[in-house]
């Protein structure tokens, strides 16, 4: 080999030791176009510098994909999950779960102010996961129950200690409530009651119980 | 090769085996440290920052490294056993999920956890009088799901929270599995 055709092979190599480290990545596999396939990767990119989590980015691309949606509809759809991730992550800071972004991103979806969301963070402290409430938040809202009176039933529930299965339950009594003809902002708010006070969640992550 | 009795336990005869005394060559050590002295000597002719410490060779730390990694990779051979008790593996946790369809033909169940059905790994349910259900190991975490009914009609989960970006026209659900080894 020439000193030549040496450059040009080194070129090449370093070339792709420098490439994306998902233009490799099996996740998207060759199921989508190349147009949509680039696009993907460019906001994988995007949100892999940003610190976003990708998977949740990735398996909106598959669901798109499973649903027979078109190559620029799926993009959208990814793009805007990315953009409400980002919000999320920004305002729960990096104390945030993955799960806790993704779960936030849908109550913003759903028209959540992002920063109602930081605020329960705060009052949760590092213990408590939001996940399961976020999730809830979203789905109550979607089914009418007022922002605010949403947002302040959550914020009793976490803030009074209760547990995931309350929280269960509080989605299912409130979704039954509101299918049963009950104003959506009353059932919220007198389910939230309803709930067992559990031990109230410390404002102090590194408190230890003994 | 010894003659391992009956009776004895595997564990018995692997830590026999290693309480034989590690024979080696007299001259093992001095060529260890002529091949480390001049890989020593490469790295500062390449103006590296090597630091090069004496190695020596104590035959009962060699035994107990031996032993740790045979103990770990008969552990390993052990939980592998085909017919070991079923696990789930570490942070998943079975979810069960039921749709009340009496007329459907099928029932399957889609989501984040398997890709969305794609390359056919679609949960299928089975019908118990128009109550159809599948159990199945679901990771921990936050995931959007939905019943494929017939094939072809997406179906959100009507006793769980709805998942509230429904982009493609599609409704689905969102379920929160906790981590169970939390």
């Amino acid at each position: 080999m020439n000193r030549t055709a040496r450059g040009f092979a080194t070129v090449a190599l370093a070339a792709a030791a420098f490439a994306p480290a998902h233009a490799q990545d099996p996740r998207l596999g060759n199921r989508p176009d190349a147009p949509t396939r680039t696009a993907i990767l460019a906001i994988l990119d995007s949100a892999k510098a940003q610190g976003i989590p990708l998977e949740p980015l990735v398996q909106k691309m598959n669901q798109g994909l499973a649903a027979g949606a078109d190559g620029p509809r799926i993009v959208a759809a990814v793009r805007n999950l990315k953009a409400e991730m980002a919000t999320a992550h920004r305002e729960l800071g990096t104390v945030a779960t993955a799960d806790e972004i993704q779960a936030a991103a849908f109550a913003v979806h759903a028209g959540v102010p992002a920063v109602e969301l930081g605020k329960i963070k705060k009052q949760s402290g590092l213990r408590r996961s939001l996940t399961l409430p976020f999730t809830v938040l979203a789905d109550i809202v979607s089914r009418g129950v007022p922002v605010e009176a949403g947002v302040n039933a959550i914020r009793s529930l976490v803030g009074a200690g209760a547990k995931d299965a309350d929280i269960n339950n509080f989605q299912r009594n409130v979704s039954g409530d509101i299918a049963k003809g009950a104003p959506p902002a009353a059932a919220a708010e007198t389910r939230a009651k309803a709930v067992p006070a559990g031990k109230p969640e410390s404002t102090r992550p590194d408190q230890d119980d003994f | 090769m010894p003659e391992w009795g009956g009776g004895r336990t595997t564990l018995e005869m692997i830590v026999q085996e290693l309480q034989h005394p590690v024979r080696l060559d007299e001259s093992f050590e001095r060529r260890v440290m002529v091949r480390v002295r001049r890989l020593h000597a490469e790295r500062r002719s390449r103006g590296w920052v090597a630091v090069a410490s004496r190695i020596t060779h104590r035959p009962g730390w060699a035994a107990a490294l031996a032993a740790s990694v045979v103990a770990v990779v008969t552990i390993g051979l052990i939980k592998s056993r085909p017919d070991a008790a079923p696990d789930h593996g570490v942070g998943t946790a079975p979810v069960q999920f039921v749709l009340v369809a009496p007329n459907a033909h099928s029932v399957a169940v889609v989501g984040d956890f398997n890709n969305w059905g794609l390359n056919d790994s679609a949960l299928v349910a089975t019908n118990h009088e128009g109550v159809w259900s599948v159990t199945a190991p679901v990771p921990a975490g936050v995931h959007r799901y939905a019943f494929v009914v017939n094939g072809k009609q997406w179906v959100a989960d009507p006793s769980a929270p709805r998942s509230t970006d429904d982009d493609f026209g599609m409704p689905s659900s969102a379920l929160v599995v906790e981590d169970s080894a939390r």
